[in-house]
């Protein structure tokens, strides 16, 4: 990379995500011990690991789509979700960063490179689990 | 009065994660290699939400010492997102595979496998205590082709340090593999990358490890994705242990500075083939093949082996140190 300041970009993009994604997740487990739980399920339900295994009380029973009713709401569940989600962004964005400063170098094979890293990205995010899985 | 259970329940399972995470960042191994046996063993969390919970927080601790480490221009962002190409696809086709065995009820695998590398990783992490800078290699076609020639500071050295890899192809192999174990168990299987860079491409340990950390969020994230529709990711464990093993690897990394005594490192080595040898364990039991007897002592039995292992490397690291040592004065 010619333009050394990308790393410092990167670095603080970095930085802000984990704190981010750290006040939600705090924020979500203070409202869950003092709600009981969330989106339907109790406290002891979901701290029960092995209820919670046979019983499908895990990740997949959450939709995104309900997030922002789910903030509105403050669900502490929703709020857990989206430290979670904004933790698996974090990185992405790197990749992001090298890829627009690769297109400044006018360096193509590395915005090539970055391009199938991207896609891998969201392949596995927006297509694995709707058709492969 | 269920309430403050739950609330003591889930600050043991922070507690646990900033040991992992302490552990992890000080053998750079990271805080997975450490969290998932310490979840399943002592914790009691089926293997899923420990592999779930732990690829998830990996991310957190890969982007808070890897934020660290880019500033100062060390980590080569070019070389990682390039090798990145083999380790998402890696991380696609292991998070897949562990789909599939946990479908077909195989989840015993996974526990051996997971001893076995855990094991093995600790290998390379024992024999790099020593060189710094890899020896002189001329570039090869790669070499150019993907621009793998830069240079970093060294602080300690106090000189510009030029650098080239090597073996392109070779590294993209082994970042397969590191990414399909990183899926597959939920790790960011850190050593294996560092492995790739190291040992395939002849890149400084300084470049191989401070890239090697950034690398680790973005395969984590692929696997996370496919983890989170699973369902493997229970977000009462998970909101604990990202918060716990960051803590843990940012107390790590302030006293990983101080630790001017190798010695430490030792006792960590011990703990971790502990939990490598307890796992295998545990995969045989889970079956009831060859081992069949009760937790607690397959639990002494593996605190027995991993003493007797880890003291008889420590002696043979030791003993070849002292004959270097020897070698010079003559």
């Amino acid at each position: 990379m010619k333009n050394h300041d990308d790393e410092v970009i990167i670095s603080y993009f970095l930085k802000a995500g984990v704190i981010i994604s750290v006040s939600f997740l705090v924020t979500g487990v203070l409202i869950i011990f003092l709600k009981n739980g969330g989106d339907g399920v109790t406290l002891s339900q979901l701290s029960s690991y092995n209820y919670a295994y046979r019983h499908h009380i895990d990740s997949a029973r959450i939709s995104l789509s309900n997030i922002p009713n789910g903030l509105t709401a403050l669900d502490g569940l929703y709020f857990i979700t989206v430290g979670l989600w904004v933790l698996i962004f974090t990185p992405i964005t790197v990749v992001f960063i090298g890829w627009v400063s690769f297109l400044e170098d006018k360096n193509y094979l590395y915005v090539a490179m970055a391009s199938i890293v991207l896609f891998n990205l969201f392949f596995a995010m927006l297509v694995i689990p709707r058709y492969v899985v | 009065m269920t309430i403050i259970i739950i609330i003591l329940k889930f600050l043991s399972i922070v507690l646990g994660s900033i040991i992992a995470g302490f552990i992890g960042s000080l053998t750079g191994l990271g805080g997975g290699t450490v969290l998932v046996p310490v979840l399943t063993l002592f914790y009691g969390i089926p293997f899923i939400f420990a592999a779930g919970a732990s690829l998830i927080s990996t991310i957190a601790t890969s982007a808070g010492s890897a934020s660290a480490y880019t500033k100062k221009k060390i980590a080569n962002i070019r070389i990682g997102i390039g090798l990145e190409i083999a380790t998402t696809t890696g991380a696609i086709v292991g998070s897949l595979t562990l789909v599939t065995i946990d479908k077909d009820h195989l989840i015993f695998v996974v526990y051996i496998l997971f001893g076995v590398i855990l094991l093995f990783s600790l290998i390379p992490t024992i024999k790099k205590i020593g060189a710094e800078i890899p020896p002189e290699t001329k570039p090869d076609w790669t070499t150019k082709l993907f621009q793998l020639t830069d240079s970093y500071y060294d602080e300690r050295l106090k000189q510009r340090v030029k650098y080239h890899g090597i073996r392109w192809w070779l590294g993209e192999i082994v970042m397969f593999f590191a990414g399909f174990v990183s899926g597959l168990l939920g790790i960011g299987s850190g050593a294996l990358k560092v492995l790739g860079m190291d040992w395939a491409m002849n890149l400084p340990m300084k470049v191989t490890t401070t890239s090697s950390n950034f690398m680790i969020g973005i395969t984590a994230a692929t696997g996370s994705s496919i983890y989170w529709y699973e369902g493997y990711i229970n977000l009462f464990i998970a909101a604990a242990t990202a918060i716990g093993v960051l803590i843990g690897a940012y107390l790590g990394a302030k006293v990983l500075v101080k630790i001017s005594n190798e010695n430490i490192r030792w006792v960590f080595f011990a703990i971790l083939s502990f939990l490598g040898f307890d796992m295998v364990f545990k995969g045989f039991h889970l079956i009831n093949f060859l081992i069949t007897f009760s937790l607690t002592i397959q639990f002494f039995i593996s605190i027995a082996i991993s003493i007797v292992m880890i003291g008889l490397l420590y002696w043979h690291t030791k003993r070849k140190v002292f004959a270097d040592k020897q070698g010079d004065k003559k």
